[in-house]
This record gives structure tokens, sequence and C-alpha cells, in this order.
């Protein structure tokens, strides 16, 4: 079967830690993927495994069909692979805008052309009015929205999202699921880290335990949320085995 | 009118207005401004052969510091093997001259596509090092293409060096007056203002400042990074190389450890732009005014004196530079003209 973003047999090691260990799973064009997991549960491994930060150590990853493994990641966003960083990392030498564009610049060679769809992007994360400003001055919240915002740049196929709500507030949340949810119905897919399981509720018809790098778990978000194996993970933490 | 600062006034429904983005064209008024104060420089000291000879230097140094920015400063790769470019431009132009008697003209497109194609070349695994590393890695190139060049003496001159005898002409790049040397390094740093002025202001130049700031980012953002900073590379190399040409022209007498000197060329260019403003555009030309003159003046007044007393002003200026300048006179100076227009 050729799944729209499939991962197969998916293994990466840092010296004797199994990060990610045997993970195979797929996702079909248009869903919305939650992905959860306790803290260093490999759950952003994984995202760097797909989008090419990291090659396996073993395992394929394949993209319409197409098997993408040796694609570095540049090439995969070529291909409409969007995504976000954890650790906001934003390009502080630059404007709000100028951050922006710098996604825009994928599709676009003229510059004010990628000013049109940057602004079009910051517009949609409620980032506008702070365009002028230099990113470095940004709080937190805002920086995750301009993570998004350059992602959105692009004009992703597939957007990965590592968990963009930390550090916002109930109103800048709503807003994002709002958004996550028109991106959708526009065609996008979407796997979303998220540790918010309201949120994640609010996403997903599938969800995706992760733990200890191994796929504990998957399933709607209410059978999931539900399974003893994970309440025991999220809760019984390392006491158990 | 553009300030974000007042968009809340405006209806949630209504487009918010953007800051402009500045266009290559919208650079072209302060760029001819700035070219004609130097101009200007150039006729106030007419008849003075001290200070044309002066001005020549600094506008070759402001010009081969403009060059290093592209790479340096917007991409964020900080080479101190600039020297090594510059030399290949020279000894290009040496030979074509010497042995077939070319005008050195001539030699400005081989000398550029030369060492392009060989910074290109030299780059691709230094490159995957980072930050100071790839700083140590371009100084450790110098040194081996500086004993090369020492080696191969057929075409340096070795140890003795070469020279250009004197044939005055345009044809032959070569001038009585200084003044001429003056507008010819001007139009050189004219020629680099315009390549960094049109970079800066492309895909090409936002994708270079996106390497330099967060190379996972642009990387994710879909650049190619070795290739950004392999493009970026080639068009410092070529200009740098054009430098070196020009160079050979004007000092007539060349050899391997002048050209490949690592303080007087490979990290003076680099100085130059961080005492200016890394990155900026006219951030090496400030710096090239204000460290040039200085030292060429120190070094007819005390250089008989205390031989090297060049060295400690420079390394003077670097350090208040870095005190009290953190982005040199250029950044700082964009900075507080923002803020005021901010009224923050």
């Amino acid at each position: 079967m050729t799944g729209f973003l499939e991962i197969r047999n998916a293994s990466r090691h840092f010296g004797g830690l199994k990060a990610v260990d045997n993970v195979s799973f797929a996702v079909e064009k248009g869903e919305i993927v939650s992905l959860i997991g306790p803290n260093g549960a490999g759950k952003t491994t994984l995202f760097n495994l797909l989008t090419g930060q990291l090659a396996p150590t073993h395992g394929s990853v394949s993209f319409m069909g197409r098997d993408i493994g040796p694609l570095r990641p540049h090439q995969r966003a070529r291909l409409g692979f969007g995504r976000t960083f954890q650790i906001s990392k934003t390009l502080v030498s630059m404007s709000v805008l100028e951050n922006a564009m710098i996604g825009a610049f994928l599709n676009d060679r003229a510059l004010p052309d990628a000013a049109r769809h940057a602004a079009a992007a910051l517009e949609r994360v409620g980032l506008a009015g702070v365009a002028g400003k230099r990113s470095g001055d940004l709080t937190l919240g805002e920086r995750r929205r301009l993570e998004v915002a350059r992602a959105l740049a692009m004009q992703p196929h597939l957007l990965l999202l590592d968990e963009v709500m930390a550090g916002l507030n109930q109103t800048e949340v709503q807003e994002i699921i709002a958004l996550v949810h028109q991106l959708n119905t526009e065609g996008v897919t979407l796997i979303v880290i998220e540790h918010n399981l309201k949120v994640v509720r609010a996403f997903s018809r599938r969800v995706l335990v992760l733990n200890r790098g191994q796929l504990l778990a998957e399933g709607t978000a209410d059978a999931v949320l539900t399974d003893p194996a994970v309440v025991e993970a999220y809760i019984g933490g390392g006491a158990s085995s | 009118m553009s300030n974000p600062d007042t968009s809340f006034r405006a209806p949630p429904d209504t487009p918010v207005a953007m800051p402009r983005v500045r266009s290559f064209v919208g650079e072209l008024p302060l760029l001819a401004f700035v070219l004609a104060a130097c101009a200007g420089l150039i006729v106030f000291f007419t008849g003075n052969s001290f200070a044309q000879n002066l001005l020549a230097t600094t506008f070759l140094f402001a010009a081969l510091s403009t060059s290093w920015n592209i790479i340096g400063g917007l991409g964020g790769q900080f080479s101190l093997g600039h020297s090594v470019f510059f030399a290949f431009g020279a000894y290009i132009a040496a030979r074509m001259h010497l042995d077939l008697g070319l005008s050195p003209w001539l030699a400005l497109l081989p000398a550029a596509l030369v060492a392009a194609a060989f910074a290109m070349l030299v780059s691709w695994p230094v490159f995957r090092l980072r930050g100071p590393f790839f700083a140590i890695a371009t100084m450790a190139m110098t040194e081996v293409v500086l004993a090369l060049a020492m080696y191969f003496s057929s075409i340096t001159g070795g140890a003795q060096g070469l020279s250009i005898p004197f044939k005055a002409g345009l044809h032959n790049m070569i001038f009585r007056d200084r003044m001429s040397y003056a507008i010819l390094m001007l139009c050189f740093l004219a020629v680099t203002l315009i390549v960094m002025a049109a970079v800066t202001r492309s895909r090409l130049g936002y994708q270079l400042r996106a390497v330099h700031d967060n190379e996972d980012t642009a990387e994710a953002a879909g650049i190619d990074v070795l290739r950004t900073k392999l493009v970026g590379m080639g068009i410092s190399a070529a200009l740098t190389a054009m430098g070196g040409v020009f160079f050979l022209m004007y000092v007539r007498v060349v050899d391997p450890p002048s050209l490949f000197s690592l303080f007087d060329i490979g990290v003076k260019i680099a100085l130059i732009a961080l005492i200016g403003g890394i990155g900026t555009i006219y951030g090496p030309l400030l710096g090239a005014l204000l460290v040039v003159p200085l030292e060429g003046m120190l070094r007819a007044e005390l250089g008989g004196m205390m031989p090297g007393s060049n060295l400690i002003v420079l390394g003077f200026i670097l350090v208040l530079t870095a005190m009290y300048l953190r982005k040199g006179i250029a950044g700082t100076g964009t900075d507080l003209f923002a803020r005021i227009r901010g009224g923050r």
C-alpha cells in the first residue's frame, strides 16, 4: 500500500539510547494526527526522522509512494514538508516579516511576492501587528506563532507542529486550534506533537502514543486516553517496566 | 504610516499595513550619494599625493572588505583566507601581463572566474565546519597555499617576488599621478557596493542571512544550505580576486608573503567589516574610512620610531568597537535610527 506519509520500522539510536525504536505508522492525506507521550519519549526525534533532520539508524520513510530516505530536509521541504521547532529557532537578526519571508522564498523568487505571502501568513497567526518588530523582541508565545507563520508561508502539504501551544494563553490556544482546523479543510495534512490533552481531543480523530521510543498505543483520542497502558506511562512515569 | 505600532486602531478585518521591504532599486539613491561623497574626497585632496595614496588604499580595502562581507557578513562564514583569492587575482594578472603582454583589464574576468571556482572547490569540504572551526580551516588554507606559492617560483617569482615594469597608460592600468589610482579604486568600490546591495536585496541575500542565523531553520524552510554558502563564497571570491588585479597594478611589486599575509590582508579585511558593521552594505566602507587612513598616518608619523604601532592602534579600535558598538558603526547607527523613528 502507498500511504501519503509512511514510516516503517524506523529506529534512531544515540549511542546506547534507542530514542526511536522500531516505529511504524502511516498518515493519510487530510488527516490530523496527534503524537503524544511523556517527556523523552522520542517525539521530537521521530519528527526529525520524518523531516530529514536526522537519518534513521534503521527503517525507511516514504512520502506519496516515494522513498524519501536519502532526501535532505531542504529537499523534503520542496516536496511540501513544513515544520516548526519545539525550541523556537527564530532568525533573530531579522524582522518578523523577514522571518516569514524565508518560508515564502521556497516558492517565490521576487521580494515583493515573498513579502506578500509572508504578510498573509503573519495575518493568519495574528502577528500582522508586529510585522516590523525585530523577531528577537517577541514574547515566547509570539515566537511560536512566528514558527507557524514561517512554515505556513511555505504553503506546505504536510505540516508538522512541535508543541506550538506551549507558553500560549487560553485565547491564543483557541486561535491556533481554529487555524489548524482551517488549514486542514484547505487540504493540509497535519502531525501535531502536543502535551495539552484538551487540545489533543479538539484536534484529532487519531492519536499516536510514544513511550520510550516505541509506539505504545494508537487510536481515537477517547480510546487512547483511557487506555490503562497509556495512563500508566503518563502517571506511573519510570516506576513501571 | 507603515508603523506597526499604530495597527491596533484598524478594525480587525481590514488588512494591517505591512512594513515595506526595501528593494535593490530603493538602495540606489543612497548608493549614488555615498559614491559621490567618496568622489568628493578625491576632488577635495587634489594635488596632495599623500592623501590620494591614502584614499586609494582606503577604497581598495573598503572594496575588499565589502566583498568579504557577502559571505563573511551576510552568510556568517567567517573566512580569514580571502588573501588566497586576492593573490590568485594578482598572479593571474601578472602572468597574463608579463608572459602574454595582455592588459590587466583583460585579466579581471579570468581572475574572477578562476578564484570563484577555486573558492567553491576548497570551501566544499570546509563548509561542513561551523563557527570558529571554519575560520581556523581558512587560516590553514592560507598557509598551505602560501607554501605552494613559494615553491612554484616560475609563477610567483618565489621569495624574490615579481615586479611589473612601469609603462604608464590607461591600457596598462598604470598611472603617473596618484589621483588616478584613487579613482580606479573608487570604481572598484562602486562595483563591490552595487553587487553587495543587489545580493542583500535579493532572495540569495535573505537566504544567506537565514543560514547565518540558524542552519536548521534555513534547511527546514527549504534552503539548500551548502549551495547557498557556495554561491555566496563564489561571488565574494570573484570580487576579491579583482581586487588582487588592481592591487598588483597599484604597487607593481608583489611577493607571496605580502600577498598572502594573514594579518595585512586576510584578517584585516574581516576586522574592517567587523568594526564598520558586519552584514551591512556600508559597514565595511565606514570601517575602512576609520581604520586605513589612521593606520597610514600612524605608519608615516611613527613607523620609523615604533615599528608595529599601527597594529596597536588597530587592536585598540577593535577593542573599543567590541565594547561600545557591538554591531559595528553601521549596525549601531541603524539601530539608533530605528529607535528614534519607532519612538521607543
